[in-house]
């Protein structure tokens, strides 16, 4: 059953008493609130994922609640509790989804240190996925939102999430976070798309949700290829231009845009040099989000996978 | 008191950690742990800063495969937490070593470094923040001018905290340096010179002991237990402190306590310094959470007078704060009502009254002045 189809009273109830379990693929939360608004958000931004009771292990149990004591009467705020213990400052109480949304993000960033987190949005088409680095207005959220919409199935826009060992790409499926501009935009580019309530006001300005597509949410435990790794940037002046990056380069761009890669050492070293090895590495500078979409699909079909045995030639010492 | 040696407040450790202690005491036994239980065994150990200890526990002692998948990941979250901190440390050593040249020593490493340096089985796991040295005071200067020529910076650089740490402090102020992920202490004793324990800081340097293979030293066995004992139970509030707790029964262990003469030579070390009293405070506790061998006797044995500061009241109290809770006791007034005596606590010890008054009232001082600084630039800009 999807969360969907259950009424909002009974996923309050589910809510405020025992939790409710979300599975976003490479983790899970239990999450509890007693909060009647949430319940609503939570119902829309998660409508295509399926209800799991909150029994046996999660990686994280997060409860969203109101700020006890004489200040709460004062400047009400709400706080989020990740596994018990209060690690992130206090919202004010009429922006609790963005804390939601960002104190479990940040919850599951400094618990899956098993794995090498990319600071990326992450699409797959046919099992091949593009990692798209996030810089400083690059407009990644806008590139990942609209790529989702047109046949691309996200893997997280938050963390790209790569598999030590293999580095294979694991999905880590969250609604997506839209900022200021980009909501408009996204909800011109695609009328039906499930976007939440808008919370101004939040430190990033203008903040609202995208739930991701039922049949996204399915394939939450399917791994993916590196095939394409692009770095976006967004100018409304240009029109679409790719360039491409030589792969010393990407790397590096890569590293230093993780969170982790400096705790994990040479791991983190050899799976980031098999993914971007893996990989056909670009520039992109676009203004038009259509044209982006279509160019990234060429290039996409375009690029072959590596062939593995000019990669045993290449690196003889890994076949032995 | 003979029926009962234990009152209902002194049972030891609240029900919400025991989870934890039962992994911890006996990792084998988590081969057959339902997934619910490792729930609650892998956030206590994360709020603890222990997950590298389980970790490392636990894969001694059970078939990796044998694991649900999600616990291996959070395991391995905690090794690979470990493993970076370790190298870190070790990194930090190596690029002060040729700062230190020239100043004489010996250059002794406190506590994890010091752990860590010795490659004790007990260090394996272990998550340190920083690394303190010791050096002798006449080389101190020197020292200090070494690495702030080398680019190591003090994180707080205002007056006071530069003068409270001169005069009243046992350390300079915590030092950190670009591409070092850990703050560097350097020390010239081990317990602040204006509190109510002096410990023979001459006597710590004179039987500190080379570390095999490394240019540094550490305390004699001994000391590194009082170190540890006198670091929990006399400088700290007990609050979140079950790492130290947990350092305290591995050394312990290593002497070992259970020995006859081992232990005496603990308690004659301790009358030197003058910490029979935390001794016997840390051994009640190490006794109530991780039933270390030893510590039985080593109570029965102490001939140490009532105090109000290492009585029956402060570990009853210490028992309460010491564990990570979860959020299972956080509004439990009690714990709240003990966090605050045992941090009001430290702070006696820590100085004499006279000090202590006149240290509040210039942090308040300060911070008012701070205040209104800020409004006036609010005001203007």
């Amino acid at each position: 059953m999807r969360i969907a189809d259950i009424s909002v009273e009974s996923l309050l109830q589910r809510l405020s008493s025992d939790g409710l379990g979300i599975d976003f693929g490479a983790a899970r939360a239990r999450v509890r609130t007693a909060l009647p608004a949430v319940a609503g958000m939570i119902q829309t931004l998660y409508s295509g994922y399926t209800t799991e009771d909150a029994e046996g292990m999660f990686d994280v149990t997060v409860d969203l609640r109101r700020v006890r004591g004489v200040r709460g009467f004062i400047r009400p705020q709400c706080e989020l509790l990740c596994d018990g213990v209060p690690e992130i400052e206090p919202f004010p109480l009429d922006t609790p989804l963005p804390l939601r949304e960002w104190g479990t993000n940040y919850a599951i960033a400094t618990r899956l240190f098993c794995y090498l987190l990319l600071h990326a949005g992450v699409v797959e088409r046919g099992g091949r996925a593009i990692v798209m680095p996030a810089m400083p207005g690059s407009g990644k959220s806008t590139l990942t939102a609209a790529l989702t919409l047109r046949g691309f199935r996200l893997l997280s826009d938050e963390f790209g999430v790569v598999r030590l060992g293999d580095a294979r790409l694991l999905r880590m499926l969250r609604p997506l976070a839209l900022k200021n501009e980009s909501i408009d935009v996204i909800q011109r580019f695609e009328p039906t798309a499930i976007i939440g309530p808008r919370f101004p006001k939040t430190h990033k300005g203008t903040v609202a949700h995208l739930a991701p597509q039922a049949s996204h949410v399915d394939a939450r435990h399917e791994v993916a290829n590196p095939a394409l790794v692009v770095f976006p940037r967004f100018d409304p002046s240009a029109g679409v231009e790719l360039e491409p990056v030589t792969k010393p380069r990407a790397f590096a761009r890569l590293a230093v845009n993780s969170f982790n890669y400096h705790a994990l050492g040479p791991d983190a070293f050899d799976a980031l040099g098999q993914l971007v090895h893996e990989s056909s590495c670009w520039q992109l500078r676009y203004g038009d989000l259509d044209g982006a979409i279509k160019a990234l699909g060429e290039l996409l079909d375009e690029t072959r996978p590596i062939d593995e045995s000019a990669r045993a030639a290449q690196y003889p010492q890994e076949v032995a | 008191m003979t029926a009962s040696p234990r009152t209902p407040s002194m049972q030891g450790p609240p029900d919400s950690v025991r989870p934890l202690l039962a992994a911890l005491a006996d990792p084998a036994s988590t081969a057959s742990y339902e997934e619910t239980l490792w729930d609650r065994v892998i956030p206590l150990a994360r709020s603890a800063r222990l997950l590298g200890v389980l970790a490392h526990r636990v894969f001694e002692n059970v078939e990796r495969t044998r694991l649900p998948d999600r616990v291996q990941r959070h395991l391995d979250a905690g090794l690979i937490e470990a493993r970076f901190r370790r190298q870190k440390t070790l990194y930090l050593l190596h690029t002060i070593t040729p700062i230190l040249e020239g100043h004489p020593g010996p250059w002794v490493l406190l506590k994890g470094a010091g752990y860590i340096a010795q490659d004790l089985p007990f260090s394996h796991g272990r998550l340190p923040a920083d690394v303190d040295l010791m050096v002798p005071r006449t080389s101190l200067a020197g020292i200090e001018q070494g690495l702030l020529d080398a680019g190591w910076e003090f994180e707080k650089n205002e007056p006071y905290d530069q003068h409270y740490y001169r005069a009243w402090s046992h350390e300079l102020p915590p030092m950190i340096a670009a591409g070092q992920a850990m703050e560097l202490d350097l020390h010239h004793g081990i317990l602040p010179p204006v509190g109510r324990i002096r410990p023979d800081t001459a006597r710590l340097f004179a039987d500190a002991v080379p570390i095999a293979g490394s240019r540094f030293n550490v305390l004699c066995p001994q000391d590194q237990v009082l170190h540890a004992v006198v670091h929990l139970v006399y400088d700290s509030d007990f609050v979140g402190r079950l790492r130290d707790l947990l350092d305290i029964d591995a050394l312990f262990r290593r002497l070992p306590l259970s020995d006859l003469a081992a232990r005496h030579a603990l308690i004659e070390r301790a009358r030197l310094h003058g910490m029979e009293q935390p001794l016997h405070l840390a051994a009640q506790l190490s006794r109530a959470w991780f039933d270390t061998p030893g510590c039985d006797a080593l109570v029965a044995e102490g001939d140490v007078a009532a105090s109000p500061f290492y009585g029956r009241g402060i570990v009853a109290m210490a028992n309460r704060v010491l564990g990570p809770t979860n959020g299972q006791h956080g509004s439990d007034r009690s714990a709240r009502t003990s966090e605050l005596l045992l941090e009001a606590r430290s702070h006696w010890l820590r100085m004499p009254p006279w000090l202590l008054a006149y240290h509040a009232a210039s942090k308040g001082v300060r911070s008012l002045a701070q205040r209104v600084t800020k409004r006036e630039d609010t005001a203007t800009g």
